[in-house]
């Protein structure tokens, strides 16, 4: 036993076989070889074409490709310079404290446990 | 008395002998670019890749197609192919995939109307031509994938093997689904033959 025969009712019906011979019957006639052979051929010459086609669109492409990642690094790295100059300045404008603001806080507490007074020293005994 | 030959009638198909070691040169050279050694490769198996098609699809314009693409896929896939391979195999799983996206494509929804599409070719006596008629109907019905392995193993004469590999399905895939198509289709067949 084979394994084209093994499992169950496995077994071909010929007359069931010949139908579907008659139904799925290759052309007989060799005329029409031939012509779907010059088919075959002219299909695959069009799409020769089409794929020489692509062939040109897919350097432009790649081409393409390598001038959006350049452009990509570029401005990445412009932005990233941006931002060094931005938080530079910030930092910058922090520690430059203008001089007169700073008798303010001299002067006043941050909160008002801070003021001169607040809390009473208890006196000589 | 004449004999008339009809377009469809199943006759024997002249078929081109396998010579391996000439196909080899014959892919190597298609491979170099050499446009007539691809010509006598479709010419070698233009037939096998057709039934191939005619298997899975449900008529003789879509195995055409099927054939062409499958051709055209091959061509464009030839680069990467390896000589020491079969190239036959090779090609009818290309054909097939092309039989089945144009299956894919075509879903079949008026299932009254691809019957008569169907066995329009057939110009047979009455009572079988009403049983062919009938019997393509519920082939139609038949799930592509089943209808193809019927009709490539009980009439191409391929193996659970050659037909997995063709058509991407493990090997016990394609039994049960010859299983299923068989029994089906004859039990179809009995009922038709009481009615007719």
């Amino acid at each position: 036993m084979t394994d084209e025969t093994r499992g169950p009712a496995l077994h071909r019906d010929d007359e069931l076989t010949e139908h579907l011979r008659a139904l799925t019957a290759p052309p007989a006639d060799p005329a029409y070889w031939d012509g779907l052979h010059a088919r075959i051929l002219a299909r695959v010459a069009q799409g020769r074409e089409e794929g020489e086609w692509w062939a040109v669109s897919e350097r432009t492409y790649r081409v393409g490709l390598m001038a959006a990642g350049l452009t990509l690094i570029v401005a990445g790295s412009l932005w990233m310079r941006a931002r060094a100059i931005e938080t530079r300045m910030a930092y910058e404008s922090q520690i430059e404290t203008p001089a007169d603001v700073q008798p303010v806080f001299a002067r006043r507490g941050l909160f008002d446990d801070d003021r001169p007074g607040a809390h009473p020293t208890p006196g000589p005994r | 008395m004449t004999t008339m030959v009809l377009p469809w009638t199943p006759t024997t198909v002249r078929m081109v002998p396998d010579r391996p070691a000439d196909e080899r040169e014959l892919i190597l050279a298609a491979q170099r670019g050499e446009e007539a050694a691809f010509g006598t490769l479709v010419l070698r198996h233009q037939r096998r890749a057709y039934t191939v098609a005619r298997a899975i699809v449900l008529n003789h314009e879509d195995a055409e197609d099927a054939v062409q693409e499958g051709f055209l896929h091959a061509y464009r896939a030839l680069e990467r192919f390896r000589p020491d391979q079969a190239f036959g195999a090779w090609l009818h799983r290309i054909v097939a995939n092309a039989a089945l996206d144009i299956t894919r494509r075509r879903k079949v929804r008026d299932a009254d109307e691809l019957p008569e599409t169907v066995a329009s070719h057939f110009r047979d006596p009455a009572e079988t031509a009403e049983l062919r008629r009938r019997l393509a109907a519920a082939l139609a019905e038949l799930p592509a994938r089943q209808r193809a392995v019927i009709t490539l193993h009980d009439v191409e004469g391929f193996r659970h093997a050659e037909i997995g590999q063709m058509l991407g399905i493990p090997e016990g895939t394609a039994r049960s689904d010859l299983h299923y198509a068989r029994s089906h289709l004859r039990q179809l067949l009995g009922a038709l033959r009481s009615d007719v």
